[in-house]
């Protein structure tokens, strides 16, 4: 029925597992060297972006700023977004989060004392140090809520191939590219931003996606041969069969951001920027866990405490056999209605 | 070897003109979609239909203020309390001539989240000073006159001040007999005054009650008059009503308005953000070309990889992504419409990406099995068949994380927060927006890929592999019939060899 090459993934999962985990440790060594920054939305605190003319001092924006007691100032100037335009942004972290008064006052001073520069507010995020905790606390409680829903998911609809494991080993690939999300933020110094968020759901769901689609093919190529294939080749087989699929699909909608990368980083549009590279690699890397990492991990787990299968190629306990023989028979049936 | 790869005896015919139905339904929805209806007479443009063009893009995207306010640390605000304040920075939004804002509430965490777009008509327009006056404390007075009796040059300051809003002890909206007449009733608003005003409003109403004609008593916020009442008698006993054609909402919003002025507690802002709207516009723009760059990229790429299921998957997601914006726009000018935001268009960028992951898990599927020796009729039956359960996982999967998303993030009276409740209990309303945006686009994008991407691309291909011509293998990706017997033979050959 498929005289494609089988590619044998099960026996080369040692080298499948140690690509992302040298990903990960890198990624770690890099984190701890460089940190990474976290933004305003998410720690609190105030940023305040001006468009400029001329040449500015930012000696003395910075002294003109900590008069007015804010705490640590600091301020950075560059071309942004519309390239254009000449922009000197200032942070610092005000614990009691900054009033529009106390904004008026500071940007009508920093206009007073930069006249020949006629700054001009681009930009302002302030945000209380509280409310943002809070908001962060709650994008992981709504991100661990969900794959707790998605576990039960994958438990109940692929009950037949181990539900619990296969629910748990889809998460492994969840985390998994989740982390490669945060590893690109780390790579490129992007600041941890809504943008994240928007990335690490949209992974999410994709990732999630792609283990159905090969857990998918597994559930049928079940029905289909029963137990005349080995746990082992099951898989193989299944993984192989869906890599087409996974290519087709990855390769299409990756293209898509990529054009979004390319337009976007012409027209100059950071703001996306930040949010579409991410993106790209995830959807790459959620390819690679579907295929490289749930389905292998989850027969890794089979071998050792399944209970439908024994080792692989050993054969099954009679009673096992029977009982799995009629289930394929009532599927089969199902699906030629 | 299997059985039940020969399960599907009796295939629904689909009729040949199904296809060219679908299609036209598509493409006219899609334009509908995209231009909109409208009607112009001279300069005024009357919506019938909103297009692209009247999407409420997110101030992320085209620039505005996002503020939230909160009461002071040590004040805990009863929902009245949340409820006046809402009133009053509403007001005040419309009296600054702005009136595409969003107001969310959320009683537990006394804030009051405001957004609104940058004003566009407006080049002097400073966020700083709108949002500085929106949190303002607001003044309500009661003052002798109207508007009409203000002559030139005055102001409402010139009129006598009867009381003020502190003078107020409670307003509320009630349903009672017009004042001289015993059959119909009317909605008021009814006044509780404290120790404070009693004596000067039974004053001031015994004076104005018995000039010729009688005389006015306005209510105002601020500098704005919202409401103008006859004086029919004096008003003793520190009880009064305005009265003045209100609906049973308007009557409602004044006594808010009113509770407001009289409000004790202060507006801080918890959080404040500007984005200029030179960075939104240029970012639009962009997005636009990007858009239509991306799909123009994965029309081509389904087109070559898989032929005529391609085409017919990219009719099916041109509906996906019109029926998005449809949703977005809310289609007719009476409906509600949904603010797009950057997340909005990632939910529908991995929308598109589960679109078109249905379309190929459906075509690698019919090749599979054209490629097994089924009919082209078997063939593609059995494909959509199959991917079917995949694809149905997958979309079901999206919907829960679409709906955790809209529950945690959506603001606070809409039905998914209410059922999300217990798992959110201890988070206040969201100050993100933008992610709602994400899972409102995501959900709906999902559902409409069951519609398009599987219900309507079946029929197309159902439909069109009845005309003989698209009875090709090499069609729908797989290897013509004589092909494959070739290539079978060199395989038994080569397996005989060994």
């Amino acid at each position: 029925m498929n005289n494609k090459k089988v590619f044998d993934f099960i026996g080369y999962r040692k080298v499948l597992f140690l690509i992302p985990i040298v990903i990960a440790v890198i990624t770690v060594i890099f984190n701890c060297i460089f940190g990474i920054e976290m933004a305003i939305e998410f720690k609190g605190g105030t940023m305040l972006t001006y468009s400029y003319t001329g040449e500015i001092d930012t000696n003395a924006v910075k002294k003109t700023v900590e008069g007015e007691n804010y705490g640590a100032v600091t301020v950075t100037t560059g071309s942004s977004i519309n390239s254009s335009l000449e922009v000197v942004e200032i942070s610092f972290s005000s614990s009691e989060g900054l009033t529009a008064d106390k904004q008026t006052a500071l940007s009508d001073k920093l206009q007073q004392t930069f006249k020949d520069n006629s700054l001009t507010l681009v930009n302002s995020q302030d945000v209380n140090p509280t409310s943002g905790t809070e908001f962060f606390l709650k994008c992981l409680v709504a991100v661990l809520f969900s794959f707790v829903l998605l576990v039960i998911y994958i438990a109940f609809r692929f009950k037949k191939i181990g539900g619990l494991s296969a629910g748990v080993f889809a998460l492994v690939a969840l985390v998994h590219d989740c982390f490669m999300v945060y590893a690109v933020f780390v790579f490129c110094r992007f600041p941890i931003d809504a943008n994240f968020m928007a990335v690490v759901l949209t992974v999410l769901g994709n990732s999630i996606n792609n283990t159905i689609v090969v857990y998918d093919r597994i559930r049928e190529n079940r029905n289909l041969y029963g137990n005349s294939l080995s746990l082992k080749e099951l898989v193989n087989m299944s993984i192989t069969q869906s890599i087409t699929r996974s290519v087709n699909t990855t390769v299409t909608t990756a293209f898509a951001v990529l054009a979004i990368c390319v337009v976007c980083a012409i027209c100059g549009v950071t703001s996306i920027m930040t949010f579409a590279i991410p993106m790209m690699a995830g959807l790459i890397c959620g390819t690679y866990s579907s295929l490289c990492i749930s389905g292998p991990l989850w027969v890794l787990w089979q071998e050792n405490h399944g209970k439908n299968y024994t080792n692989a190629g050993n054969g099954e306990s009679k009673k096992d056999t029977k009982n799995l023989a009629s289930k394929g028979t009532v599927d089969t049936k199902k699906l030629m209605v | 070897m299997l059985r039940h790869r020969n399960g599907v005896k009796h295939l629904k015919r689909v009729a040949k003109p199904v296809f060219f139905i679908v299609l036209a339904v598509i493409l006219a929805f899609t334009g509908i979609v995209f231009f909109g209806v409208h009607t112009q007479y001279g300069d005024f443009t009357n919506t019938i239909i909103r297009g692209v063009s009247d999407i409420r893009w997110g101030i992320d995207i085209r620039g505005g203020v996002d503020v939230t306010f909160t009461s002071p640390a040590d004040y805990d605000a009863t929902n009245e309390e949340v409820d006046a304040a809402k009133s009053i920075v509403e007001t005040r939004l419309v009296a600054n001539n702005i009136t595409d804002y969003e107001v969310y509430v959320d009683y537990n965490s006394d804030k009051i989240i405001v957004r609104f777009p940058w004003q566009a008509e407006d080049d002097s327009f400073d966020p700083e000073a709108a949002v500085k006056e929106l949190g303002a404390t607001a003044l309500l007075t009661f003052r002798e006159g109207s508007e009409k009796s203000l002559s030139n040059g005055q102001t409402y300051e010139d009129l006598p001040l009867i009381i003020s809003g502190s003078d107020v002890e409670k307003a509320s909206a009630v349903y009672q007999l017009k004042s001289g007449n015993s059959k119909e009733y009317e909605y008021m608003v009814s006044l509780k005054l404290k120790d404070s005003g009693k004596d000067k409003f039974a004053e001031a109403t015994k004076k104005l009650s018995s000039t010729s004609p009688k005389g006015y008593i306005s209510t105002y916020m601020d500098d704005k008059c919202i409401s103008t009442a006859t004086v029919n008698e004096e008003i003793g006993g520190g009880e009064a009503t305005i009265s003045g054609n209100f609906t049973a909402d308007e009557a409602k919003a004044l006594a808010d308005q009113i509770n407001g002025g009289a409000l004790p507690f202060k507006l801080e802002t918890s959080s404040f953000s500007t984005i200029s709207p030179t960075l939104g516009t240029g970012a639009r723009d962009a997005m636009a070309i990007a858009g239509v760059i991306a799909f123009g990229l994965i029309m081509i790429f389904m087109i070559a990889l898989y032929r005529l299921p391609g085409v017919v998957a990219v009719i099916g997601l041109i509906g996906q992504v019109a029926g998005t914006f449809c949703a977005i726009t809310g289609f007719f000018p009476f409906s509600n419409s949904f603010t797009l935001t950057i997340p909005g268009i990632a939910g529908i960028i991995l929308a598109v990406g589960m679109g078109v992951d249905a379309n190929v898990i459906t075509g690698e599927r019919i090749k599979e099995e054209i490629n097994s020796g089924k009919t082209i009729d078997t063939a593609i039956a059995t494909g959509y068949k199959r991917a079917f359960s995949a694809v149905f996982d997958g979309n079901i999967t999206m919907i829960i994380v679409a709906i955790i998303l809209m529950g945690a993030f959506g603001t606070p009276d809409s039905l998914a927060s209410t059922i999300l409740k217990p798992v959110f209990f201890m988070f206040g309303a969201s100050t993100e927006g933008t992610i709602y945006s994400f899972g409102y686009t995501l959900m709906v994008g999902v559902i409409l890929n069951f519609l398009f991407g599987i219900f309507a691309t079946r029929l197309m291909t159902m439909s069109l592999s009845r005309f003989k011509i698209f009875r090709n293998p090499a069609l729908y990706g797989g290897k013509s019939a004589k092909k494959r017997a070739a290539e079978k033979a060199a395989a038994t050959e080569g397996g005989a060899s060994k």
